[in-house]
């Protein structure tokens, strides 16, 4: 039995609802990590991944589909990164754009056969202002070659 | 002060990686993998017998440690790999070196190189960090 084929994603678009980080979920996570939630209302520098994650088009479960992956086989993390134009702000609604950069079959001594899915996401002021940039790559194990 | 390059910052310890926060942050990622909630879906994957951290809570961890060093300061850019997991019940352990220190326009900019480890094994993520540090009052 083969890998399912490499679907042809790059280029398509991650644009989404946008996302507006509140008070509460804000406080939570800073609490959780050992954080104290800073009193000017910038938000916790995480949010980059979280807001832009959160507020792209498709969820995880359904950028896997894209992929042709299930999202109940367990996609990883590979790296992400955020360059900041200005701090992100409690209560302020940031627009999402964004899309697939790459999709890459790979061979790993640890998972066999693996997608490395990359994609970049951008967040928004409503005004077009740009505040994040972020980047970011999964990986999708299709299992081994004997699994196959 | 400007920091010193190859100056180490004050570690931020994780005695253990707690499953709540995992079970916290589900919902705040809206992100449903059972790999962080359920440790059959971590057998399931090959992954091992315990849940496994989300890599955005990792990353955090980091956070913690630049806020603690530089209260403050303004985040232009971090990026890391994630090079293993964390596992439920863990100890970890957040380090940085300075490796750059520059003026721009009155203030400082330093950049930094990150791990976060576990006392079980290697390093879980690596990355790096600019940071632009508050205008200091002249005394």
């Amino acid at each position: 039995m083969a890998f399912v084929p490499l679907p042809d994603v790059v280029g398509t678009s991650l644009a989404g609802k946008g996302m507006t980080i509140s008070e509460t979920e804000n406080r939570a996570l800073c609490e959780s990590v050992g954080d104290v939630p800073a009193a000017d209302g910038t938000a916790h520098p995480v949010w980059f991944y979280v807001a832009s994650q959160v507020g792209m088009g498709p969820s995880v479960a359904e950028m896997c589909a894209i992929c042709d992956f299930d999202v109940n086989d367990g996609p990883m993390m590979a790296s992400t990164g955020g360059h900041f134009h200005a701090p992100l702000m409690v209560g302020q609604r940031y627009e999402v754009t964004g899309e697939i950069t790459g999709l890459t079959r790979k061979q790993s001594r640890k998972l066999g056969v693996m997608d490395l899915l990359e994609y970049k996401l951008h967040l928004d002021l409503p005004d077009g202002t740009r505040v994040c940039s972020v980047d970011n790559a999964w990986v999708l194990p299709r299992g081994r070659d004997d699994e196959a | 002060m400007k920091p010193e390059i190859g100056a180490e910052l004050a570690p931020y310890r994780i005695e253990s990686v707690d499953p709540d926060t995992m079970k916290a942050w589900a919902p705040i990622l809206r992100d449903p993998n059972p790999i962080h909630l359920n440790r059959d879906a971590v057998r399931a994957a090959g992954l091992g017998d315990r849940r496994i951290n989300q890599g955005p809570i990792n990353l955090a961890y980091i956070v913690t440690m630049l806020h603690r060093a530089f209260p403050g300061a303004f985040i232009e850019d971090i990026r890391n790999r994630f090079t293993d997991n964390a596992y439920e019940g863990e100890s970890l352990e957040a380090r940085a070196t300075v490796t750059g220190a520059e003026d721009v326009g009155g203030r400082t900019r330093i950049t930094l190189d990150f791990t976060l480890n576990s006392d079980e094994r290697a390093a879980v993520i690596s990355g790096s960090a600019a940071l632009l540090l508050p205008e200091t009052t002249p005394s």
